[in-house]
């Protein structure tokens, strides 16, 4: 009896504010939406260290016919360079830093350059012989990046020495912004929603003030009272949670799928994470509007 | 179902002597420190099943003792007992349960426009958790009760001002309250009218609620000759056991 009658009470209260309540779903809609985005792009980042710092490596470029650096004063490469360097790389005082070590010739730079840039034009104008022959080596801890770098910098036929990690910190830093300035965004568009909560509730609670005064004389307790308001408050803010979720399955599932195609060695985030960031945003939801409207109904609604 | 409040009552009730359903104790009430008290120094029994009306001008203080016993506003000084307990002691979760123990009826019905006589007064027992039986069975005895059978589906707008009333006076009393407070329940209403409404309440009063009336109504007073107190400037300057509305002076215990 008592559940039946409370939600009778939330139907009627959430026809008779439809205009605000619509309202409520819409902003927090948009709210959680970025809430859910930022989170994302920290599984993404997440996901992509996962996957890339297994796979990150110190490449040590050997010197070819047009290296500027002071190392390649000599011209390219020689063989016995080529077979000091790979010693070295191999000897006992690295051998607890370096894990792996692969050569990579000029022919085998070259396929890997056209796969990785298959759609530009690039391609085509570019020979075997411009690019460098590197070893690509594969570190025990990837933070250790600047043993091999000192040791090689200037060892005679090394061009340079570059650490893969440095590009996707540079990824990490964008994605970074973009899930703060998705944060920032987040944090306004909840006080916005907060405020917004506040007065529906404070509207709702005068329009049925009449009934509200009734049961207090009756003797109708607290929270059979204030229950119908705060819940009116949830229900929207979950409805706005729902629609979130749903855009940022959208999202994910379309655009993430076009992104994969473009670009297949990124690893991007599945519909998966969802799993992980959608009941958050519906506890958010509920929370922002439960906490808001007992805050307004302590101050609007005498009990 | 909490045991007994205090040890007084239980042993009041022990030995067999009446409890004052109301009791004010020196009671002073003063919403604004710069104007003079609503109640100054009120002290008073209502005994269980009495008749009371509390007469007096606008302004003497009759709202401001209502809104005591229902522990809407807290006393400034003195204590209120309610069924023998001191209201001041009550913790503000147990206040409903106070409240389903007294019934208010007021001036302007405070009907709710939009539900039916039948649900108006449900109302009152949906809101405390009774069952959907128990409210199909005692809505209609309390109906007839005030003289509406046959009214269950008609909205408020329909009745007229004393059957408006008679509605209101149902909702109060459908979960059998002990005390029934009605400020100016008359007010609207024709003399005639009034004596309807009056002959309802006199019921509910036979029936051993204990029923407090605040009224200007001389007539009513005069023909019901039940104790009147009357307050002036938030005293009581007459307690008279079958009074009329303009008494003699001369102030009788009641």
């Amino acid at each position: 009896m008592r559940f039946a009658f409370v939600l009778g009470e939330i139907a009627s209260g959430m026809r008779r504010n439809l205009v605000m309540v619509v309202s409520v779903v819409l902003v927090t809609f948009i709210s959680l939406t970025f809430v859910g985005a930022a989170g994302l792009l920290q599984l993404q980042i997440d996901q992509m260290k996962g996957y890339w710092y297994d796979r990150v490596q110190v490449a040590v470029f050997l010197c070819v016919e047009n290296s500027t650096s002071e190392s390649c004063a000599s011209g390219p490469v020689t063989d016995e360079q080529r077979t000091a360097i790979e010693a070295k790389l191999k000897s006992p005082e690295l051998s607890a830093y370096v894990d792996t070590v692969q050569y990579e010739s000029q022919d085998q730079a070259l396929v890997h350059f056209r796969e990785q840039l298959a759609n530009s034009p690039i391609v085509e104008a570019v020979t075997a012989e411009q690019l460098p022959e590197s070893f690509r080596v594969g570190l025990v801890d990837p933070e250790k990046y600047e043993v091999i770098s000192e040791a090689f910098s200037s060892q005679p036929g090394v061009d340079i020495v570059s650490d893969q990690r440095e590009y996707l910190e540079e990824i990490f830093g964008y994605i970074n912004i973009a899930s703060l300035v998705a944060l920032g965004i987040a944090v306004v568009m909840s006080v916005g929603a907060i405020l917004l909560i506040a007065t529906t509730i404070r509207l709702s609670a005068f329009s049925r003030r009449r009934e509200t005064g009734i049961m207090r004389l009756v003797g109708a307790s607290k929270a059979i009272i204030q229950l119908p308001f705060v819940l009116e408050g949830v229900i929207a803010a979950i409805l706005g949670a729902a629609i979130a979720s749903g855009t940022l399955w959208a999202v994910l599932r379309y655009g993430g799928q076009w992104l994969s195609r473009e670009y297949p060695q990124m690893g991007f985030i599945s519909t998966q994470e969802l799993l992980l960031v959608v009941p958050a945003l519906f506890l958010l939801g509920a929370l922002l509007a439960g906490a808001s409207s007992l805050l307004t109904l302590r101050r609007y609604l005498k009990v | 179902m909490l045991p007994s409040p205090t040890p007084a009552r239980a042993l009041a009730v022990l030995r067999g002597r009446r409890i004052a359903m109301i009791r004010f104790e020196h009671v002073t009430k003063v919403y604004d420190q710069k104007s003079k008290p609503a109640l100054d120094g009120v002290s008073l029994d209502v005994d269980r099943g009495e008749f009371l009306f509390l007469v007096g001008a606008s302004g003497s203080g009759k709202s401001t003792f209502i809104r005591l016993v229902l522990k809407e506003d807290r006393a400034t000084r003195g204590a209120v007992y309610v069924a023998g307990q001191n209201v001041a002691n009550i913790p503000s979760w147990r206040v409903p349960k106070l409240r389903r123990g007294i019934g208010v009826v007021f001036q302007d019905f405070r009907l709710l426009p939009n539900k039916s006589v039948f649900a108006n007064v449900a109302f009152a027992m949906q809101v405390i958790g009774k069952s959907r039986a128990v409210i199909r069975e005692t809505v209609p005895e309390v109906l007839k009760t005030v003289g509406l059978e046959g009214k269950n589906n008609r909205m408020p707008h329909e009745l007229s001002g004393g059957e408006q009333q008679r509605v209101a006076i149902a909702r109060a009393i459908v979960n059998k309250p002990g005390i029934l407070l009605a400020d100016e329940p008359t007010g609207n209403l024709d003399p005639t009218t009034s004596m309807g409404i009056m002959k309802v309440l006199d019921r509910i009063n036979q029936n051993g609620t204990t029923v407090v009336m605040a009224t200007h109504d001389d007539d009513i007073v005069n023909t019901m000759r039940k104790r009147v107190v009357e307050l002036r400037d938030g005293s009581v300057v007459r307690d008279d056991a079958q009074g009329i509305y303009i008494g003699t002076t001369t102030a009788a215990a009641g």
